[in-house]
């Protein structure tokens, strides 16, 4: 009898809470009835800020987001999984190059809207329209101010040069920056100097790649290293920060722009575009039209410290004082397809 | 019987036909063998230091509390199963903080001593003494059971011809309690195997690595499913050591009586440093990284409606996993009796590394999404794959006390149910069933646990809108944003604390013949 009771027990526990989430996101799977327009985003992007974005989204054109958050190699997994019957709409994420591989696998649709055309420079988004990046991060350098003069760190050169033998901090070869950063090169030098520069930064790693971008900051900060190469935003949250720690290490450590063939510094953005099968395509444009309106677009630097994207929009106040480099006009969907050939290298090289 | 027993393995064996499949198909990538062999390389070295870290602080701790009385051995008895509370992500994120070369510890070091520690938790190393203190509790437990099963008179004979405490547990305990060691620490090699998101924290790249650099950089899920084999096949001999650990865990002697243990009494210094041994244990698995999370924590506001609402879905969908969880564990626990085999393939789940299964799973994950309404967006299908992702990945957790719980019925008890009349699964629901049903919630108790924690295939799998607590913790960590991921954890701690006190508590209090 106990045994019975006790399955009983289980079932009820589990009906109960099963029930209740069936009535909060019902609307999720049938959006026709009660003629109530939704939007199934799949985004790999996970800040805080982005729910506000959502909810400034819904309020302004009465569309309900519904979201899925994961890495982006998962959702676009989980989109191949899904097929024809995917029910996203959206695929957002925080590179470039991870836009590129869900393009490449045939996930994204090419759309067209004068909106994005004439708000996102052509640079930052893929010419036929399968992607728009949405707001801008640059992969620059972090250094250490009372040991190294701005200009020795305003090209990317100088990162693999003997200057810094032993005195880089950077992460890992899988992180996705640094994929695109390299992929970036690749694009602009060719391979035999890619493979160089990759080499050179090898040898002046002050330790084998550990931790993430705040991370080499910090070790900056510790003396650990004299220069560590970050995504521009991690440096801003930073210098916004009140914590006294954060404080006293952005008074040493600086944030320089490094230019590449003179072009200015390497720029990634985070950026979506349209599912293959969206089954709310009008919807899908909506939002992405959204975020590159004005009011997002401020919202968002304001919450993540990146650069607006879209044309004629200034940063508020705390990231515009780091808005003013050179970015690099290179176009954004190069990055992905390097991407491959730029890993192979970096790990042969023994950029773990 | 047979034919559910079979459909249950079924079940746990999909998404591994899925891998396998993968494998077959499609271009590979340009992986150099170097590095695929020093990823292979990494694996086979941090599962050997998570085996003698656990194996050696495991059994010390079993021995030092069933066999001894000392300050706190009471406490000490269940608290040391503790750590199992907490996931090992959180313990990577607060060790990796807490020894960061520029974190607060070494800053303050630096400042006031002008020295920094000497060590790095964000290596091999690291990565082996976190995960050793994570996964302990698996060696402890085992080897406390079989402790507490010593026959005394092999003990005594020991003793009586002269040996010392010591000889007598190296020569004579240890080698007794061998079984449960090799099960034990098999279970907590399985976990390092298993493990997503703590080690790659650490930037220790193993095997897994691999399998993530082919499947994305390089968009080959072929190579992807291939570096996944190896692993699959170490799964496979780790099970197969683990369940002849299981078979030849009784040295007993069937006639013998069961008398209390001869337990030492521990006096002056001796006392105070088992005292200090247990209490070190504890706090390295648990208190301190539990403590240092708080502390970082401490200065950031919760989210509270998010944090409550991941807080109920992660118990809905642990309660949810332990109920069928156990129900296909029993089923295949029933039939197994005729078809051993089909256990134990089916137990490969527990010991595949996260962004493997994530592989496999999608193979039924897609079939199911293209059949029901909605397809993904489908709430009743997604949570309903989530827990069918679960029982894949969790069977052998619920399989060894599912199994141990049916073998205490004889089979004269069926064959007595059979000669009155009762059908196969009469006798099952009648006899097998009730007479396991403690077993059978211990076997919830431990799917559960392990439910709250998991990560790679809630991750991929959820619904819209969905997430739990690891999922919240996740995705602050990978936003370097390390004091916001304190509060999920720590909240995931607390849910997960009952759970293991209740089964720790009960399994101190096992010993035949004893209250």
């Amino acid at each position: 009898m106990t045994l019975r009771r006790t399955l009983m027990a289980c079932m009820a526990a589990l009906a109960l809470p099963l029930a209740a989430c069936g009535d909060q996101s019902d609307a999720a799977k049938k959006d026709g009835a009660s003629g109530e327009r939704v939007l199934n985003l799949y985004t790999a992007r996970h800040y805080d800020g982005d729910l506000q974005v959502y909810a400034a989204f819904e309020k302004a054109t009465g569309i309900r987001v519904n979201r899925i958050e994961g890495n982006p190699d998962q959702l676009i997994a989980r989109m191949q999984a899904e097929g024809a019957a995917s029910p996203a709409d959206v695929f957002i994420t925080a590179d470039a190059g991870a836009l590129w591989r869900a393009q490449d696998a045939g996930l994204l649709q090419p759309i067209t809207s004068e909106v994005l055309t004439s708000a996102i420079p052509a640079a930052l988004r893929e010419p036929e329209g399968h992607f728009f990046g949405t707001s801008r991060r640059a992969r620059v350098v972090a250094y250490d101010s009372t040991k190294v003069r701005p200009e020795e760190v305003d090209t990317y050169e100088e990162l693999a040069s003997p200057r810094f033998r032993g005195k880089l901090c950077v992460r890992s070869s899988d992180s996705v920056y640094n994929l695109s950063l390299v992929g970036a090169l690749l694009e602009a030098w060719g391979p035999e100097k890619t493979k160089a520069w990759v080499e050179g930064v090898v040898a002046n790693m002050a330790r084998p790649p550990e931790g993430g971008d705040r991370d080499q900051i910090r070790a900056v900060g510790a003396g650990v290293c004299e220069v560590a190469i970050t995504n521009s935003y991690y440096f801003i949250r930073m210098d916004r920060s009140t914590d006294p720690a954060d404080v006293a290490l952005t008074d040493k450590v600086k944030l320089g722009f490094p230019s590449l063939n003179g072009q200015g510094a390497h720029v990634n953005v985070s950026g979506g575009g349209v599912a293959r099968n969206a089954p709310h395509r009008a919807e899908a444009i909506a939002f992405l039209e959204f975020l590159a309106s004005p009011e997002a677009q401020v919202l968002n630097s304001e919450q993540n410290n990146e650069f607006p994207a879209a044309v004629g929009v200034q940063a508020p106040a705390g990231v515009r004082e780091f808005e003013s480099f050179t970015a690099n006009p290179m176009n954004v969907s190069v990055y992905g397809r390097r991407q491959a050939e730029a890993q192979s290298i970096m790990s042969a090289a023994g950029w773990r | 019987m047979r034919l559910i027993g079979v459909l249950a393995a079924l079940v746990a064996v999909l998404p591994l036909i899925g891998v396998v499949a993968a494998a077959l198909s499609g271009a590979t990538a340009d992986i150099a063998a170097t590095d695929l062999t020093r990823y292979a390389l990494t694996s086979v070295a941090l599962a050997g230091i998570v085996a003698a870290v656990t194996g050696v602080l495991g059994s010390i701790a079993a021995w030092l509390v069933v066999m001894h009385r000392f300050p706190g051995r009471g406490a000490f008895e269940w608290a040391l199963a503790l750590p199992f509370a907490m996931p090992a992500f959180a313990v990577a994120y607060a060790y990796a903080d807490l020894f960061d070369v520029a974190g607060e510890l070494n800053s303050w070091l630096r400042a006031a001593a002008g020295v920094a520690l000497p060590f790095q938790m964000r290596s091999l190393w690291g990565a082996g003494f976190i995960l050793g203190f994570a996964f302990f509790p698996y060696v402890y437990l085992a080897m406390r059971a079989a402790f507490t099963n010593l026959p005394v008179h092999a003990l005594e004979a020991a003793r009586s011809l002269g040996a010392s405490p010591r000889r007598a547990f190296l020569s004579v305990a240890l080698p007794m309690a061998r079984p449960a060691l090799a099960a034990g620490v098999a279970l907590a090699v399985m976990e390092t195997l298993a493990d997503y998101g703590a080690v790659q924290f650490l930037s220790v790249q193993t095997l897994t690595t691999g399998v993530v650099r082919a499947w994305f950089v390089y968009g080959s899920l072929a190579s992807a499913a291939q570096f996944a084999l190896p692993l699959l096949g170490a799964a496979a001999l780790l099970l197969w050591i683990e369940r002849a650990g299981r078979r030849r865990r009784a040295y007993g002697s069937p006639g013998a009586k069961w008398r209390p243990l001869p337990v030492t009494a521990l006096t002056g210094s001796k006392a105070w440093l088992a005292f200090a041994y247990c209490l070190l244990l504890l706090t390295l698995g648990l208190l301190l990284p539990a403590g240092w999370l708080a502390w970082s924590s401490i200065d950031v506001q919760p989210d509270w409606p998010r944090l409550i609402s991941a807080a109920r879905n992660t118990v809905t969908l642990g309660v949810g996993g332990a109920v069928v969880t156990v129900a296909l564990a029993t089923a295949l626990a029933l039939a197994a009796r005729s078809l051993p085999l089909t256990a134990r393939v089916a137990s490969i789940g527990y010991a595949t590394p996260g962004a493997v299964m994530a592989i496999g799973l999608l193979l039924p994950a897609a079939w199911i999404w293209s059949v029901v309404p909605g397809g993904s967006a489908n709430v009743v299908a997604g949570l309903a794959l989530l827990l069918y992702a679960y029982a894949a990945r969790l069977m052998a957790a619920a399989l060894e006390p599912v199994d141990a719980g049916l073998s205490r019925v004889t089979p004269s008890m069926i064959h007595a149910a059979r000669g009155l009349g009762a059908s196969e699964g009469a006798a099952a629901w009648r006899v097998q069933l009730p007479i396991a049903a403690p077993a059978l919630f211990t076997a919830a108790i431990v799917v559960l646990v392990d439910v709250l924690k998991e990560l790679p295939a809630t991750l991929i799998l959820r619904p819209f809108n969905f997430d739990t607590l690891a999922v919240i913790a996740d995705n602050y960590a990978r936003d370097e944003r390390l004091a916001n991921a304190g509060w999920p954890s720590l909240i995931l701690v607390a849910l997960a604390l009952p759970p293991v006190i209740w089964l720790s508590r009960k399994a101190a209090h096992a010993r035949p013949g004893s209250e």
